[in-house]
């Protein structure tokens, strides 16, 4: 063990004497910086748009709130803003932000008619997805390191060279594990070393870029074991190309798309469309159904206003009670909704144990918070805060609380919730 | 030129893959998973169709069926319109699986389409989805590599390119009878694709549209053996030529394509929904609202009115005022909102514009806008959707707008709120409802497909005829200073 | 004579499912100089290998100061230096990059100044020194492999063709090292085409044939092995 270090210093010296390898490192350095660069426009676009929405948003819900004269407009005609930030850490794994809805504008209505409405990014750059930083660790690293790895042993003994360096080496044949490991960890530097540059340049140093570091070595470590336990076995260096590129499409490609077959035949999730459908049907059918059954299934979850009676042919408490009633019957397809795709997302990870790649794109779009997991927890986010509208009005509807200022003031303020 | 050289050259090189154990397991691998792309694509697609259009059929008979009605609370009851997967989206799913599936049409507002089929999907990681596109596009070059890079360098590292250059075979005809074997394995590849073209022949795409399809990814694979037939003779060992292409498939296949989709993203920004939503919301304000007949925004339209029918008062109008208020701030606040998706929908057509032209830095980005506005399956396709939906939309709330304005008289309309009795009275006979259009997804002409298709075709050929001149050209020059 | 370094016990190797050497029995005495002829495919290379650990024998013992080889590879590698035919140094390296390397592989620490002494000592220009191996002649080559050899102080030399390559001043030179290294107590073992450079240098010559030993030739004292009875009993068994 003691003499590993100067061994491995030697191997990184000679690793740097080669031109390829020098030509490889610096365009990784390249790939690393600028995914990182892309990473944090990308989030720069995100705060933005959040940055400008924010005011507009407050000064729209005052204007809105000044021009009501009842409790049931004023809740109808503000919308509030609810919204997933980004984390620190978003810029390294931009994660299915693009796709999944993180900004929502919602307001007292029914929320399952709501809460799917997406504002998603251009399809067609999403289908192809952003060269982030999880890209390069998770496809493009293991590319890298075998190219690098390769021929380790296959060049030697195509150039004579295997039974000298054997021979005259201490450590006989494994002085070409000491000299994959060299390799790696240069690349790791040229992968690593921008992403800590980075993000003590721009201030975004956190904590979970240890987790980040540790991710991307542990894959590395995957890789260099793969390759050497490859290069050593197979004579040809082109057989051990085709059979690392075997393992790459195996792990990469097959493994994920054999999963995600599995997963999504073993676990059924209802069509969206039909949550969206029932919950509008519900919700259209109350006005021409008598009152009491509206007011009946409303108060089986609000005990406490079970005594009303609707009189005149429109009221905003029932109108209101109708929009829950809505929520009430899409409830038990929009939580199998949710439920089945927490189990899927649970499936996916552990079938990633079967594939590297996969989990450590798993790993980093977790601890950058842009994963389906972060995607469920803001969902009951804005369920929560919706609730929470609801709690705050239906006093005022029911005649408990009086519609005036004060109490308005203290209208609900969506929070960001953390995991 | 005597070509028999070529073909027997071509014909050994056959012969090589057919007794080399890697050869052959190369093919069978890359016609496995094509055909398993191809396959798996097909009954999810066809899975996906089917359930889209019995949804579209459910909602369409929902809206029928609906009981007599005030037509206002009809233009709020809404409609469901459902995207249809194109008949090439068997082959190339495009933008199929990233937006939303399901778009709910109402009054005074657009919605988004939501439930795009990944919203639900198993989270599997960037390369999960194994469509017969990009097996073509990028697993099959990865392959024709890993068969082709040694086709010259073998030659040269055992010397044998020496002994058939002085037995009378030109470099040429060396460099071309590798090719030539090459490309035939690549035409070979492309069989499930033909079939599953074929099959969308079937399916009501036109036929003309397949056979650019299939020479688009024809010359693609071309391409791509030239590449392979280029570096396997610029390098004396042939471990080096696996080293240079596999460099070469990364950067094109793996990091440009996306690369220019970040790009696309930096370079050209797009304002969110809900931002628009609420700039629109100020100029909205200026409308009036349609629900409130006696908002200032409506007293011109009020006194033109009056004058026209020579009445003092709006309940001596023969027509209902509140409806021709209604149809009247609708068809101003679709301008608005059309206005707004517009711009949205420009600015991301702007985007994808760049990748279109960074199809220039990669042959690989060049064949995936080809094949994806080829199939009908690109954003064009989407925001042809939108735009369909949106008219729809539209359509159905002014023409129960008009009958608003003349089935519905002003004074059941203004009293509706007095008794159930009143409430009746102010509704119209369910068979109204039929003003319902049909909506269907309808592909566009030929010949507009064909001239947006075709210069993707020809950015694709360019590549081609670039890397079929390099490559021989090097070939024949590093062949000649080293062995001839 | 003293401990034999270096023991052949009635060696048999499979290559390939053929037999290359069938019963091969020698011993190297420390600081002997043992030269093994033979045509192509005789099974001389093969021999060495064995006696490095990297081919196996199906029977029989190859030993290194007593010990078998087999028992410890590693040991075998710190005590005799290995020089193959035409020995690919790194191409990207000069020759003294290439020597600091191999060096540090061994984990035997020389000075700049022994390193160059070393190059004098196989007459490698000073002026090549610095320049990558890439742009060396085969014989340059050869020559910082055998300096390596050499640097490394190993009790025990094995060496594969070491002339290959050479320009006849250049064997001439290589042979006088090698004199001049046994004379010190290396113990070398080496193959070789080449007969009269053999007799000249070698203790004693062994004559490989298609697998097997077929004589032993000793030089007399103070004199050398005859060239021309060796290349007798070489033709003789050619014939058969």
């Amino acid at each position: 063990m003691a003499n590993l270090l100067p061994e491995l210093l030697r191997e990184l010296r000679f690793a740097l004497s080669e031109r390829t390898v020098v030509y490889v490192l610096v365009a990784t350095v390249a790939l690393s910086s600028l995914a990182l660069i892309a990473g944090l426009a990308n989030v720069a676009q995100q705060s933005a748009r959040l940055h400008t929405l924010l005011p507009s948003i407050e000064n729209e819900k005052e204007q809105a709130l000044a021009a009501q004269s009842d409790v049931g407009s004023a809740a109808y005609y503000v919308f509030h803003l609810t919204y997933d930030l980004p984390s620190d850490l978003a810029f390294v794994a931009l994660g299915m932000r693009d796709e999944l809805p993180w900004l929502h504008r919602v307001r007292m209505l029914a929320l399952e008619g709501q809460i799917y409405e997406n504002d998603p990014g251009n399809p067609e750059l999403s289908s192809l997805g952003d060269l982030d930083f999880a890209y390069l660790v998770s496809i493009i690293l293991p590319l890298l390191l075998i190219g690098l790895l390769y021929d380790l042993d296959a060049r030697e003994r195509r150039d004579a060279r295997y039974e000298l360096l054997y021979a005259t080496s201490a450590r006989g044949g494994r002085v070409l594990h000491i000299r994959g490991l060299a390799r790696t960890l240069l690349l790791l530097g040229a992968i690593l070393i921008p992403l800590i540059t980075i993000a003590l340049v721009v201030g975004r140093w956190h904590t979970g870029l240890i987790a980040v570091v540790l991710a991307v070595i542990i894959h590395a470590m995957f890789w260099l074991i793969v390759s050497r336990l490859i290069a050593v076995r197979v004579y040809e260096a082109s057989t051990a190309a085709a059979v690392l590129l075997g393992a790459w499409l195996l792990m990469t490609v097959l493994i994920p798309v054999m999963g995600k077959y599995l997963t999504e035949r073993a676990i059924d999730v209802p069509h969206g469309g039909n949550i969206l459908f029932l919950q509008r049907e519900t919700v259209n059918d109350a006005w021409d159904l008598p009152k009491i059954d509206t007011m009946d299934a409303f108060a089986s979850r609000h005990p406490e206003w079970k005594d009303v009676t609707i009189e005149k042919p429109f009221e905003w408490r029932w109108y209101y009670a109708f929009q829950q009633v809505g929520d009430q019957e899409a409830e038990p397809l929009s939580v199998a909704l949710e439920d089945g795709m927490r189990e899927r997302a649970r499936w996916m990870s552990r079938i990633a144990l079967l594939s590297p790649p996969l989990l450590v794109e798993q790993w980093l779009t977790k601890l950058a918070k842009t994963d389906t997991r972060q995607h469920m927890a803001y969902m009951r986010c804005v369920r929560d805060f919706h609730s929470s509208l609801r709690e705050f009005h239906y006093p005022m509807m029911f005649g408990r609380q009086e519609f005036n200022e004060i109490n308005m003031s203290k209208l609900p303020q969506f929070k960001p919730c953390g995991i | 030129m005597n070509q028999r050289p070529s073909l027997l050259i071509a014909s050994d090189e056959w012969r090589y893959w057919k007794r080399s154990k890697l050869g052959v397991s190369v093919v069978i691998a890359a016609l496995g998973l094509v055909i398993a792309a191809v396959v798996s694509t097909s009954f999810r697609i066809s899975a996906e169709h089917t359930e889209r259009t019995s949804f579209q059929q459910t909602a369409t008979e929902t809206f029928l069926s609906q009981p007599a009605r005030h037509p206002h609370r009809m233009v709020h009851y809404g409609h469901y319109v459902l995207r249809s997967p194109a008949p090439l989206a068997l082959v190339d799913p495009g933008v199929d699986a990233f937006s939303g599936t399901i778009m709910f049409l109402e009054g005074h507002r657009q919605n988004s389409a939501v439930f795009s089929p990944r919203y639900s999907a198993a989270p599997a990681g960037p390369f999960a989805t194994l469509t017969p596109a990009f097996a073509y596009q990028v697993l099959v070059p990865l392959l024709l590599i890993v068969i082709g890079f040694s086709a010259v360098a073998r030659e040269r590292e055992a010397k044998t390119a020496s002994m058939l250059m002085t037995s009378s075979v030109t470099a040429f005809q060396l460099w071309c009878g590798k090719t030539l074997a090459l490309i035939a394995i690549a035409l070979v590849s492309l069989m499930p694709l033909a079939f599953a073209t074929l099959y969308s022949i079937v399916t009501g795409e036109s036929v003309l549209i397949g056979l650019l399809f299939m020479l688009g990814y024809a010359l693609y694979l071309i391409c791509w053996c030239f590449l392979i037939s280029g570096f396997s003779s610029a390098t004396r060992r042939s471990a080096n030529a696996l080293a240079y292409l596999l460099a070469v498939w990364v950067v094109l296949a793996i990091i440009v394509p996306r690369f220019a989709a970040t790009i696309a993203d930096v370079v050209v920004p797009v304002s969110g929904k809900i931002v628009n939503d609420l700039a629109l919301l100020e100029d909205v304000r200026q409308v009036g609202d349609g629900h409130n007949a006696n908002d200032p925004a409506f007293a011109r339209l009020r006194d033109e009115l009056l004058e026209q029918y020579n009445v003092n008062d709006i309940a001596e109008l023969p027509i209902n005022f509140r409806g021709v208020v209604a149809s009247n701030s609708e068809a101003k606040l679709t301008s608005i909102l059309t206005e707004y998706a517009e711009k949205r929908m420009a600015e991301e057509a702007g985007q994808v514009k760049i990748m279109h032209a960074l199809g220039a830095l990669s042959p690989t980005l060049a064949a995936r806008s080809f094949s994806m506005v080829t199939a009908n399956t690109d954003l064009r396709q989407y925001h042809k959707f939108l735009r369909d939906a949106e008219a729809l939309r539209f359509d159905f709330v002014q023409k129960l707008n008009g009958l608003h304005i003349k089935e519905l008289s002003y004074a059941n309309d203004v009293n509706r709120g007095a008794s159930e009795e009143a409430s009746q009275q102010a509704r119209v006979s369910a068979s109204n409802w039929r003003v319902l259009d049909n909506f269907a997804w309808q592909a566009g002409s030929v010949s507009e497909r064909l001239q947006i298709g075709l210069p993707h075709a020809f950015l694709l050929l360019a590549w081609c005829v670039v890397t079929g001149f390099l490559s021989s050209s090097i070939s024949q020059r590093s062949l000649r200073n080293h062995d001839g | 004579m003293s401990k034999p370094a270096l023991t052949a016990d009635s060696l048999c190797v499979d290559r390939g499912g053929q037999r290359v050497l069938e019963n091969v029995s020698f011993n190297v005495a420390a600081g002997e100089v043992f030269a093994l002829l033979g045509g192509n495919g005789a099974g001389k290379s093969t021999t060495l290998l064995t006696f490095l650990g990297f081919v196996q024998p199906a029977s029989g013992l190859v030993k290194l100061n007593g010990v078998n080889v087999f028992d410890d590879v590693g040991a075998v590698h710190q005590q005799a230096a290995y020089l193959p035919e035409s020995a690919n140094l790194y191409p990207h390296l000069s020759a003294i990059e290439n020597l600091d390397y191999f060096l540090s592989l061994a984990r035997v620490s020389c000075s700049r100044a022994e390193i160059d002494q070393a190059l004098d000592v196989v007459n490698l220009q000073a002026t090549a020194r610095g320049k990558r191996l890439g742009s060396y002649s085969k014989g340059m080559r050869q020559k910082v492999a055998i300096a390596l050899a050499i640097l490394r102080k190993t009790p025990v030399l094995l060496l594969d063709e070491p002339t290959s390559g050479l320009d006849p001043v250049a064997i001439d030179e290589f042979n006088s090292i090698l004199i001049e290294l046994a004379a010190n107590g290396t113990t070398v073992l080496m193959v070789t085409h080449d007969v009269y450079g053999a007799c000249h240098v070698a203790n004693r010559v062994g004559l490989l044939q298609q697998g097997e030993m077929v004589g032993i030739f000793e030089a007399p004292e103070g004199g050398q092995i005859s060239a021309d009875e060796v290349h007798r009993t070489f033709a003789e068994h050619h014939r058969i």
